[in-house]
């Protein structure tokens, strides 16, 4: 009975992806997305409206036991209800926050953005919420360093495109130091940790924060006047919106309200006690577990779908017509000539704008993993059907058999068994390239651990339980795979 | 010697080019059904692409090949018929390594509809005893000697139930041990009447079953004739030249 092998070969692939996509829909009931609405739907009637935030900026916006939490977030909610209307909170990420909010992907944006010149071109600010302000600071155990004089030859780092860096650079020729950027403020300080920087310049209520929860710093100069945090909607949309918040923010302002929520984050810190490493494992593994269930979900789904493209266009390269080769190549040359992430970028954020049609994030995410997949599923097809010996077609076709089922028959069975070790790798290339799509604040493992140690600071520990959670199921669905190859591949 | 005279391969001015490496330059053969014709000649003369052309496994440049009734200069031509009427035994077997040597003889009756499987597996059987591996039916290609891979190839190409046979350098990569045995069944063949064109090294072979032997050099016939003929007294220096240096 081994007419079949390669259609049992193929029923392999399908085991492993239904398998795959049960473990995502079986863990991960309702996680689907990553954004979701932070609170139910409230009680209020009025229109509903997508926040875009930070992922990591506490004491604005961070997650606490899984659920966004911090300044932005109680305000905006806060203002919401005030002012009836709905919000479902995306967390992006920064960057990401205000490449969705100018592609429409949000309506408006709060993440602790300090209203500039530059972004009043793109954006409309609310007036101000949170006067902000610059403060530096240096690992805990560093006293070469107490103030900008000392900071002369060293190499400092502020968060890109923020008031920080702004201030850092408008000081470094005069103290003759050198600013580098990075995407958030977790990454930062262990920079500083690491002594790859010597200090960090950041928002002060952010450092505050920071101190506060043990991260390892500790602040040395006093705090520069800065500009102002302010909610942003894109140019000319949602006035409404705005309108809405404005007045709201006014009315906590009055009530009372808004000063509640600032003492609740700012005023008398409470010392944090760091739980012990397990402790920690039994704190992330949920919202972790969570995560890998979409890792898993969008690695069956996209590998799946890079399958059939793979197929596809790989006989589409051994085809005997041009036109269909031409096709093949170049989309093979488009996909493994550019990076995955800059695929990612353009299919949440750039093919948004060019087609005004929005995309989910999960949606985007699959898009960009089985496109770029399938180019390479494309070549090992290509490569396993021809390095199958042309006499083995040329037998078929002089008994008489038809191309098709010379293919069926005598080439793919034995091109499956040469693609299969490829297959399982790509597979697995796969399911470690879902860890890009945290960019694109696709929810998966990578994502989550991001989120805990952006509130917690624990970045080493953390890293370490996700790099685990990667390889033991890494590993696991590569043990099934070769097992099963074994098996059907004789 | 053939005493029917029906044309069961008719060449005329078959050329063949590899880009603007010309290697058929014109060649005119007629064989008769049950004909046993021998193409020998040295490496590079063109004698395999000749033999491939017959089945078009390898396109016509110029020129016309009518195959058991099959034009095939004709586009529309059935080729996946015609090739039920033409056998082919290549010189590495290529024998299916993923199949058992009963799978390999009767996948194509099978696949044809030609057969249920039941009955290809008898066929199969009856043609491993002809071939003499009857207890092989189960095995592996790889399991089995050259010599052994070849008996399977013939019988595989027969199972399809062919007119004519085809022989490209058949005994050419088996050890020398293992040439009789396979000669052995072509002889066979001969000797039940089957239109065979062999191209082979073999010359003692070619003198002892062909009814015809053409001497080709340099994608050209240089000169054709009955085994007595060719290779008793050679009328073309080119051919007295290739002669003795393989006898």
């Amino acid at each position: 009975m081994r007419k079949f092998t390669i259609f049992r070969a193929g029923k392999l692939t399908l085991a492993v992806t239904a398998l795959l996509a049960l473990a995502g829909g079986f863990v991960g009931v309702g996680a689907a997305a990553a954004n979701q609405p932070v609170l139910p739907p409230s009680a209020v009637d009025g229109p509903t409206y997508t926040i875009g935030t930070d992922t990591t900026f506490a004491p604005f916006e961070y997650r606490k036991d899984g659920e966004l939490t911090g300044i932005d977030m109680d305000l905006i909610r806060g203002i919401a209800a005030n002012s009836g209307f709905n919000v479902e909170i995306k967390s992006l990420g920064f960057d990401a926050a205000l490449q969705a909010l100018g592609a429409n992907q949000v309506d408006g944006v709060i993440a602790g953005m300090s209203i500039t010149d530059e972004r009043k071109l793109v954006f409309d600010f609310s007036e101000p919420y949170f006067d902000s302000g610059i403060q530096m600071a240096v690992a805990e155990s560093n006293t070469a360093i107490t103030g900008y004089a000392d900071l002369a030859g060293k190499t400092v780092v502020a968060k890109r495109g923020s008031e920080g860096e702004t201030f850092a650079n408008s000081i470094s020729d005069k103290y003759k130091f050198k600013v580098k950027a990075l995407a958030d403020s977790a990454t930062m300080y262990d920079d500083v940790k690491a002594g790859n920087s010597v200090a960090v310049f950041d928002d002060y209520p952010v450092l505050a924060y920071g101190i506060n929860q043990n991260n390892g710093l500790k602040s040395v100069t006093e705090k520069e006047r800065g500009s102002s945090y302010g909610f942003a909607v894109n140019k000319g949309q949602n006035p409404e919106l705005l309108a809405a918040f404005n007045t709201g923010l006014a009315e906590l302002k009055s009530n009372g309200d808004y000063q509640a929520i600032l003492d609740k984050y700012l005023k008398e810190p409470k010392p944090v006690v760091a739980s012990g490493f397990f402790g920690l494992l039994t704190d992330s593994l949920p919202a972790l577990m969570k995560g890998l269930s979409l890792t898993l979900l969008a690695t069956g789904l996209s590998i799946l779908i890079a399958l059939v493209l793979g197929v596809l266009f790989g006989f589409f390269k051994v085809s005997e017509s041009r036109v269909l080769r031409g096709v093949s190549s170049v989309y093979v040359s488009i996909f493994r000539g550019t990076p995955l992430l800059v695929q990612a970028f353009f299919f949440y954020f750039g093919l948004p704008q060019l087609t005004g049609q929005n995309i989910d994030v999960l949606t985007a995410g699959v898009l960009t993993l089985s496109l770029n997949a399938g180019a390479y599923m494309t070549e090992i097809v290509r490569g396993g059907i021809q390095s199958v010996d042309p006499g083995q077609t040329e037998a078929g076709r002089s008994l008489g058999l038809g191309y098709i089922t010379t293919m069926r028959r005598v080439v793919l069975p034995q091109a499956v068994k040469i693609m299969t070790p490829s297959f399982i790798n790509q597979f697995v290339m796969t399911l470690k390239d879902t860890s890009l799509l945290a960019v694109i604040g696709f929810a998966e493992l990578t994502y989550q651990g991001q989120q805990i140690y952006a509130a917690n600071f624990r970045t080493g520990e953390t890293l370490v339980i996700v790099a685990a959670l990667y390889f033991i199921v890494i590993n696991l669905l590569t043990m099934l795979s070769n097992k099963l190859d074994k098996r059907f591949n004789k | 010697m053939s005493t029917i005279s029906i044309s069961k391969i008719s060449v005329s001015g078959l050329r063949k080019s590899f880009g603007s490496n010309e290697v058929l330059k014109g060649l005119d053969v007629e064989i008769s059904e049950g004909e046993v014709v021998c193409v020998i000649g040295p490496s590079g003369s063109g004698k395999s692409t000749f033999l491939r052309c017959l089945n078009k496994l390898d396109e016509l440049s110029a020129g016309t090949v009518v195959i058991d009734g099959f034009d095939l200069s004709d586009k529309t031509a059935n080729l996946n018929e015609m090739r039920q009427h033409v056998g082919m035994v290549f010189q590495h077997f290529n024998l299916f390594p993923h199949m058992t040597v009963l799978q390999n003889i009767s996948l194509a009756p099978v696949e044809l509809k030609k057969q249920s499987k039941a009955e290809a597996r008898a066929t199969a059987l009856t043609l491993l005893d002809r071939v003499g591996l009857a207890d092989k039916a189960d095995a592996r290609p790889a399991q089995l000697s050259g010599g052994q891979k070849q008996r399977v190839a013939i019988a595989r190409s027969l199972a399809v139930n062919p007119n004519i046979m085809l022989f490209d350098e058949a005994t050419s990569a088996l050890d020398p041990e293992m040439v009789g045995e396979v000669l052995q069944v072509i002889r066979d063949l001969a000797a039940e009447g089957m239109t065979m064109v062999v191209v082979t090294h073999e010359m003692g072979f070619a003198r002892e079953v062909a009814d015809r032997v053409i001497f080709m050099a340099d994608g050209v016939i240089v000169e054709e004739g009955t085994p007595a003929e060719i290779f008793g007294n050679p009328q073309q220096p080119r051919t007295q030249d290739f002669l003795s240096k393989v006898l």
